[in-house]
């Protein structure tokens, strides 16, 4: 047995210090796994045990298997998933089209010095104001609705996006630039060849960020609107005083908003590979 | 009878501007290449080497006198030159065999005869095995011998060649300038090489064009002897009369 254990923790080994060497890192791996996993359970069943026994309140603080039961409850009738659905496709739509419209935007204006010295104040402005605050007018414009929704989380990652990429646009080194100019590249094939793919390391990382971003939109546009979604769910649990409805959402959200955001990084890591950074 | 010259720089100066200040560069400089003549530019750094460069290739508007290439007044990058930086400048997400045929993109003239031509000269510098390879895995002399070949892809008859070798070990140096002499005299290309590299400047080329001051003027022009022009870069290092010449070029740069 503890040959076998010892064989799996060295293997690929290629020699006796090779093998030490990969048994201390394997079994340091271990211990973070295990206690990764201990701290979430302490936290679960110290949860639990508190809301049986009285020390906190399980009407205000709920309760794990309160909240996995309402889970259960809210699966089998097939609503929650329609409010997941609503509000991950919202979600997505707004920071896809956030993060490629801040790119055209940006593209434009690195076309024309002239009109980038004349938007600059406009962006400034915008990009300083809290775009949460234009919710109201979003409800007004296009109706309390899927529309302004998606226009909050358009609205909260398209200046920021587009202040990034130009100015990644504008670093680029002036080497490649001269160089390309000297091979006979176009204004315009300088663009496509050189500057836009140098920047799609700061483009992935817009992205990033971006995935966060567009979360906060979706769920404060959710807030005012309130008909669907995990916004919605959020607070009408907490209107109705329901708080396992309001933790059961923000672990879907935590959920969502991760599983997002490992997608941007599996595609970083696709495209990327070949760039050393 | 009226020979063109390859590059004539006649009275050129530079001025440049920006918003807080102006920096002069270049007093007004002149000076002519012969078509298929080596010749290297040498001075102190900020004398003004690579903004002579960068006006002969066309990047910078010139703010006076006149840059002709085979007689033809320079206002914009020409055709038929190719130009060369210390950094090699290869594109990291495309593969060897892309990079090399970025120029030819450029110009639209991608086709079957220059992308053979394009292998036919990575296979001549000994690269055709790294073609599927991407530029982060190749070593420093590699890279730089590959952005030779996206530069000769072109087929220029003028190379512009702005430090080339100096983020180099001495060993690919040497390498190099070897290959780089062959493939130019193979090819009776005209060459003008900006290094701060005395011994690279005297073992390569057969005319010295010692620049100074700041603004930069030039000094002096200096052919070198047959003897070391006809050794190859390594051997004219040995020679008896390479010491000489070279510290005489070493007191003319270090005058005030
Ligand atoms: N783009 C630029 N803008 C302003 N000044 C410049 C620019 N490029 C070079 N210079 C100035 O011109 C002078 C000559 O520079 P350069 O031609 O690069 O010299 P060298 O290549 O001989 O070292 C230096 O004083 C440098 O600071
Ligand atoms: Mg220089």
């Amino acid at each position: 047995m503890k040959f076998l254990i010892n064989r799996w923790l060295t293997r690929n080994a290629q020699s006796e210090i090779h093998a030490d060497h990969l048994r201390r890192l394997r079994i340091t791996d271990i211990w973070v796994g295990l206690t990764r996993t201990g701290i979430l359970l302490l936290f679960l069943l110290g949860w639990e045990w508190s809301a049986n026994a009285g020390w906190i309140d399980p009407f205000l603080f709920s309760s794990p298997s309160r909240i996995w039961e309402l889970f259960l409850q809210m699966s089998a009738t097939g609503e929650l998933y329609r409010d997941i659905g609503i509000t991950v496709l919202e979600t997505v739509l707004g920071f896809i089209l956030g993060t490629a419209g801040g790119t055209m935007i940006a593209t434009l204006i690195w076309a024309s010095p002239f009109l980038s010295r004349v938007l600059d104040p406009y962006l400034v402005v915008l990009n300083s104001m809290p775009k949460v605050a234009l919710g109201p007018l979003f409800i007004v414009t296009t109706g309390a609705g899927f529309g302004s929704i998606l226009a909050m989380g358009v609205a909260i990652t398209i200046i920021i996006t587009t202040l990034v990429i130009h100015s990644s646009f504008q670093s680029v080194d002036p080497d490649y630039l001269k160089l390309a100019r000297s091979l006979g590249a176009s204004r315009r094939q300088l663009f496509c060849s050189i500057i836009f793919p140098s920047c799609i390391p700061d483009l992935i990382a817009a992205l990033k960020v971006n995935v966060g971003l567009a979360w906060v939109g979706v769920i404060v546009g959710e807030f005012l609107v309130s008909k669907n979604g995990l916004g919605y769910l959020i607070i009408y649990g907490f209107q109705v005083f329901n708080l396992t409805l309001v933790l059961l959402s923000l672990v879907i959200v935590a959920l969502c908003a991760t599983a997002m955001y490992q997608i941007v990084s599996w595609f970083e890591r696709r495209l990327l590979h070949h760039r050393h950074l | 009878m009226q020979t063109t010259f390859a590059i004539e720089v006649d009275r050129v100066s530079k001025t440049y501007l920006s918003k807080r200040d102006q920096v002069e560069a270049l007093n007004p400089v002149s000076f002519r290449v012969q078509s298929g003549e080596f010749v290297s530019l040498v001075g102190s750094s900020g004398c003004g080497k690579s903004t002579v460069l960068s006006l002969i290739a066309g990047l910078i508007p010139a703010t006076s006198g006149e840059i002709r290439l085979w007689g033809e007044r320079v206002t914009r990058p020409p055709r038929g030159i190719g130009y060369m930086l210390q950094q090699d400048c290869l594109l990291d997400w495309r593969t060897v065999k892309k990079n090399i045929l970025l120029g030819l993109e450029f110009q639209g003239l991608k086709n079957r005869k220059t992308i053979a031509h394009a292998r036919f000269l990575l296979r001549e510098l000994g690269l055709a095995h790294t073609s599927e390879q991407y530029p982060s895995q190749l070593s420093g002399g590699m890279r730089q011998r590959v952005a030779l070949v996206r530069t000769l892809a072109l087929q220029p008859d003028i190379l512009l060649l702005d430090e080339p070798f100096s983020a180099l070990d001495y060993q690919n140096k040497l390498h190099l300038e070897e290959l780089l002499i062959n493939v130019l005299k193979k090819r009776r290309m005209t060459a003008l090489l900006v290094t701060h590299d005395l011994e690279e400047a005297l073992a390569c080329s057969d005319r010295i064009l010692i620049m100074g001051g700041q603004p930069g003027d030039i000094r002096r022009s200096l052919e070198v002897p047959e003897e070391l022009r006809k050794a190859k870069p390594l051997h004219a290092r040995g020679l008896p009369s390479f010491r000489p010449l070279f510290n005489e070029i070493w007191k003319e740069i270090e005058k005030p």
